[in-house]
């Protein structure tokens, strides 16, 4: 059974009331995509404007200089390009599923170690070994070195997930439906798959937006475990690297003298550096509205219950 | 939902594997290198390989470590005990890591190995610089890692666009009757012909601070901005300075404050780009103004026929006018340095490499340079041309050991690396040479003083802010964190060293 | 539904019951599984690192991290003295208050703009409203940096170009703090509040749409309806959200406090938090027990908060605790 909004019938709010919300709404939304249009423009704005009048909204030359200098990056580029995507898709799937698979008996008000599985997860959330200690068991014992798995598997568990998700089945889940699958002999996981699941897509697709860009968006885990094979550097790192560089040339310049110079020489310029922000940003600003589909066919689902 | 488990465990299993590696005869030997800009090594390692087979008995594998990963990289291979890196590159200057790691017990003490399997190595390094790596460290007074041939003298410049110079109606010889107090006049004239958006004085302003005042940078001091202070004669870097052999609050001195003052009012009338004053945008801003010649003059520490590199780039005359002559200090001759983890398990093998590296032309050359046709091509006169694919090959020269016996580049002209070890080799050491201070009992006081001087000293420098109320308010804060107690600690291990 | 036969003795049921019983939790600890691994190898195993916190860490013979743990002295509390500096009062300060304000200002803004949005007429457009206040969390800080550059870089920003181009003084962004409170502020909320706003509505799209219907009926207006039937609906998650923020109280948005104000030392009055101090004292001296020391310093006092907020919460809505 689905509903259709709109729902104005229920008292809805004055036509007045509605116009300030959308004032409101409007502004911050177009506070919120306004920078990275403007990194847009400045990655197409030539050096010469720039000198002359700043960054701008509307510069007075543009220029392709920069997209031609990341174009010129060739193979590290794309595959690295290549390496993030690899490492979102199934970085996603796999969190996402060990997510809902560890959230939803912690939900079960029946499962006889609700409380201890809820406590072992949380208290990693306050307590921490401290990050050497933690690279050297996934280095040693782990075997996390220059592989795909050392980008992925440190990050596969948020202990802050689990309660968003565990929320969402509390707030959505009836037990009583539950209950009454089992009732109907249904197995735990079939009732997971075939009755739970379908009511929390919402929740689902929220968990999975948000460790897709937990894993999109992270670098560091690349200078902890990448050594030798720098080929699976995702692009993030590859940004990263070249702001790492900069800050350190800037420090020691005085010490590595000419060779700093020169080294400086060969780092990109702040436009390149907005195009390749241009090229990170792109692919998630493409796949978010996929995302929010499924969030809103979801949730048109999730609205009626029983 | 059983078989998304299923599949999800089989990926993780897969995933698991792919890091397994086979077993080889030989053993494997690693080594770390810093500011490396490496994407393609598989021909010259190959090469390598067949060359130390029987010297070495083992073979190589390289981490190239870049400018802004090495530290964090070779931290942690080091305190994680990591015994898959055998070789790390090592210095004084970057959180002074040499003296601090070698003191701990993280490197392999060296003169034992050197005695045995050193005589060639012993002979292509100059006795100074084995000198200036024999520090007190956790297996008491020795060699604790290998000390590369390199630029070691330090020589501060004032960088000259001569072309500018001239247009201004001012010659050369004018600017060297200058000093850095009376650039106004000629700041001044620059503003009025070139405009108010040109700033004719292109500075790393720490770097200037250091010209000014004639002072150096203490080893041992805080990596990321100075401390101490210790002043050199200007007309005999050899001779005591202004002060003696007495380690100063850098910013308490009235040299300081004068400084810092003048560079307020250049800074206030505009000389200065309030870029260079932000750490992180200096680099863009000054690379951009170098290399476009919109500047009049800049500071520059030199490199031997840096002035023709500068020239043929910025399609300038550029000079390098020297504030002192070329003087060798401790920062400076353990700048680049190679030691063995002591987490190794092939020290010996990893010795016989270094020492091969730094004493054997052909290996120095294929592992600098890359591999001949491939990576660099000989002209006529033997000299060494750059292919394009030196593009995916570039490590960083003077990191990586004896540069002495390389051999010359078409770009340096023939002879270079024979003026070079003149030139450097005939820098005078300053008085307190070798001194290092080890800071470990005032660490605390020291990462909170380097906080402070992070907060004030390049806004200061760079003459961003008023010293008239920052400086005191600085020193204030100085003294809160324990800059006395700091500099005590400093003050009594040089009067030690030097047997006072 | 399988009926019960009337054959059946009570004993027999019972070790039926018992059974299922040992099943369902059977197969719902195999569906924890996964999950507690990871937990165990790489959160729980790594915990003996906390010791580092009071030794003084250095290298041994043989040298190998266990046998350097072991063998390096117990030191008491020296790690700690860090916290003996002037420093320490203005960064917890600045990281306590911050983390307050922004968690009071994120939550108000974040569950108005998601009733807002749950509100409107035009589904499409709360959509394309939505689609756009969620799109700076996709970025990193790193990315967000260069954002800010944009608007105030000294030389070309467009701030300073704007003041420049009608004859004003300039202001040095970098080397006036006065506006970075205001800076950081807006970073933060323009980042964050588009996140939580869509766990809001998420969680309010999930609400029984006949409670408002009855309210409806019952002649409630708009705004009794979202006091009355929205906000108690998404409280749970209100409570939960608040909870952990309160727990992270102590540590601060590392990537906000650092590129974002390009690491510039004047502003440090008002931009450095524990987490950056310890990074930079850490890279300066590469002391692991310092870095642990503090680290640990977070957890607890972490844990004191959240300990406090869940006792607080008990007292006034026992529903809605966390644990």
């Amino acid at each position: 059974m689905v509903m259709k909004k709109p729902k104005a019938n229920l008292n809805g709010f004055s036509t007045g009331t509605e116009i300030v919300f959308h004032v409101i709404l409007a502004v911050f939304a177009l506070a919120c995509i306004i920078p990275f249009l403007f990194v847009v423009i400045i990655s197409f704005t030539s050096e010469e404007s720039i000198r002359a009048i700043g960054y701008s909204f509307v510069p007075q030359s543009w220029s392709l200089q920069a997209y031609d200098y990341v174009f010129a990056m060739g193979g590290a580029l794309w595959r690295s390009y290549f390496n993030s995507f690899l490492i979102t898709v199934i970085g996603t799937v796999a969190s996402v599923a060990i997510c809902v698979l560890y959230s939803y008996p912690l939900f079960r008000k029946d499962f006889k170690y609700r409380n201890f599985f809820n406590y072992f997860s949380f208290i990693t959330m306050i307590f921490g070994g401290g990050l050497i200690p933690t690279v050297v068991i996934c280095k040693t014992v782990l075997g996390l070195n220059d592989n795909y798995a050392a980008l992925i598997i440190p990050m596969l568990f948020s202990p802050f997930n689990i309660i968003v998700m565990r929320t969402f089945f509390q707030t959505s889940v009836p037990m009583e439906l539950i209950e009454a699958a089992t009732i109907d002999g249904s197995g735990e996981y079939s009732t997971l798959t075939r009755i739970v699941l379908p009511i929390v897509k919402p929740g689902i697709a929220t968990i999975a937006l948000l460790n897709a860009l937990a894993f999109w968006n992270e670098w560091f885990l690349s200078l902890l475990y990448l050594n030798k094979n720098m080929d699976i550097m995702p692009l993030q790192y590859l940004l990263m690297r070249m702001q790492r560089n900069a800050d350190f040339l800037a420090k020691n310049a005085s010490i590595l003298g000419a060779d700093a110079a020169k080294a400086v020489r060969e780092l990109p310029s702040q436009t390149l550096k907005m195009a390749l922000v241009v090229f990170i940003v792109l692919p998630i600003s493409c796949a978010y509205p996929f995302f929010q589909r499924y969030v809103v066919a979801g949730l048109t689902i999730g609205s009626v219950k029983g | 939902m059983k078989k998304f488990l299923a599949l999800f465990l089989a990926l993780v299993m897969m995933l698991g594997c792919i890091g397994i590696a086979s077993a080889e005869e030989l053993p494997t030997i690693t080594i770390m290198f810093h500011g490396s800009n490496v994407t393609d090594d598989t021909a010259v390692l190959e090469k390598v390989n067949e060359y130390i087979a029987d010297k070495v008995g083992a073979k190589l594998e390289v981490i190239w470590g870049t400018w802004g990963d090495f530290d964090q990289k070779a931290a942690d291979a080091l305190l994680m005990a990591d015994e898959t890196v055998d070789m790390v590159f090592t210095c004084s200057w970057s959180a002074n890591e040499y003296n601090t790691f070698a003191k701990n017990g993280y490197f392999v003490k060296l003169d034992d190995l050197i005695a045995e399997y050193g005589a060639d190595l012993v002979a292509a390094i100059p006795e100074a610089l084995m000198q200036a790596a024999t520090i007190e460290g956790s297996e008491g007074k020795g060699i604790y890692a290998i000390n590369g041939y390199k630029d070691v003298a330090t020589q501060n410049c004032w960088d000259v666009n001569v072309t500018l110079l001239n247009e201004l109606g001012y010659t050369l010889d004018d600017f060297k009757a200058m000093d850095f107090y009376s650039f106004g006049e000629l700041f001044a004239k620059a503003k009025e012909v070139k405009g108010d958006s040109f700033y004719p004085f292109l500075i790393e302003p720490m770097v200037l601070e250091r010209m000014v005042t004639n002072s150096i940078i203490v080893a041992g001091d805080s990596g990321s901005t100075n401390l101490l202070s210790l002043y050199l004669n200007p007309e005999d870097v050899s001779a005591d300075g202004a002060y003696g052999n007495v380690l100063l609050n850098k910013f308490a001195t009235p040299e300081y404050q004068k400084f810092v003052e003048k560079m307020h009012e250049y800074y206030e009338a505009g000389y200065v780009d309030p870029a260079l004053a932000v750490a992180e945008t200096s680099n863009d801003t000054r690379t951009a103004a170098q290399l476009s010649a919109n500047y009049l003059i800049g500071t520059q520490s030199y490199a031997l026929g840096y002035e023709y590199t500068a020239s043929a780039e910025r399609g300038i005359e550029v000079a390098f006018v020297p504030c002192t002559d070329p003087y060798v200090d401790t920062t400076a001759s353990q700048g680049a340095m190679v030691a063995i983890n002591s987490a190794s398990n092939y020290p010996v093998e990893s010795f016989k490499f270094l020492a091969l590296l730094n004493s054997d032309p052909y290996l120095m050359t294929l592992l600098n340079y890359g591999v001949e046709g491939i990576h660099y091509t000989k002209n006529a006169d033997g000299l060494i041309e750059f292919t394009e694919a030196r593009g995916t090959y570039t490590p960083w020269t003077n990191g990586m050991g004896n540069v002495t016996i390389l051999p010359d580049t078409a770009a340096e002209g023939a002879g270079f690396r024979k003026t070079f070890v003149e030139f450097y080799g005939g820098a005078k050491g300053i008085p307190s040479l070798g001194f290092v201070f080890n800071n470990t009992d005032v660490s605390n006081e020291m990462a909170a003083l380097s906080n402070v001087a992070a907060q004030y000293a390049l806004a200061l420098d760079a003459g961003a802010v008023d010293p008239a109320t920052v400086l005191p308010e600085f020193l204030a804060a100085l003294d809160a964190a324990g800059m006395q107690t700091y500099l005590d600690a400093a003050n009594a291990q040089l009067n030690a060293y030097l047997g006072k | 539904m399988r009926a019960v036969t009337g054959t059946q003795t009570s004993q027999s049921r019972k070790t039926a019951m018992a059974g299922a019983r040992f099943q369902k939790n059977f197969w719902l600890l195999t569906m924890v599984l996964p999950g507690a691994i990871w937990l165990l190898l790489l959160r729980y195993l790594p915990m003996f690192g906390v010791v580092l916190a009071f030794k003084n860490y250095r290298a041994h013979k043989p040298n190998t991290f266990w046998n350097n743990i072991v063998k390096s002295d117990w030191v008491g509390l020296e790690n700690f003295k860090f916290l003996n500096s002037p420093d320490t009062t203005i960064m917890i300060r600045n990281t306590l208050a911050y983390n307050a304000l922004w968690i009071v200002l994120g939550l108000v803004i974040a569950v108005s703009f998601a009733v807002m949005l749950s509100e409107l007429r035009s589904r499409f457009t709360a959509k394309v409203y939505q689609t756009m206040m969620f799109f700076p969390y996709f970025l990193s800080w790193v990315v967000a940096s260069y954002f800010v550059l944009a608007f105030l870089d000294p030389t070309s920003g467009m701030i300073p170009a704007i003041q420049k181009s009608m004859g004003a003084k300039v202001t040095n962004f970098y080397h006036d703090k006065t506006w970075w409170p205001l800076i950081l502020t807006l970073s933060n909320l323009w980042k964050n509040v588009g996140y939580s706003t869509v766990l809001y509505l998420a969680a309010i799209t999930g609400i029984d749409r006949t409670q408002y219907e009855a309210a409806a009926v019952d002649g409630a207006t708009k705004w009794q309806q979202i006091w009355h039937v929205t906000l108690p609906n998404i409280r749970t998650m209100i409570i939960i959200l608040l909870i952990m923020n309160v727990g992270k109280i102590f540590n601060a948005d590392f990537g906000l406090f650092y590129n974002v104000p390009q690491n510039s030392g004047t502003l440090y009055p008002v931009t450095q938090v524990i987490d950056t101090y310890v990074y930079r004292a850490y890279a300066n001296t590469r002391n692991i027990g310092m870095s642990s020391a503090a680290g640990l310093l977070q957890s607890v006092v972490g844990c004191i908060c959240i300990l406090a907020t869940n006792a607080i919460v008990k007292k006034i809505d026992p529903e809605s605790t966390l644990f």
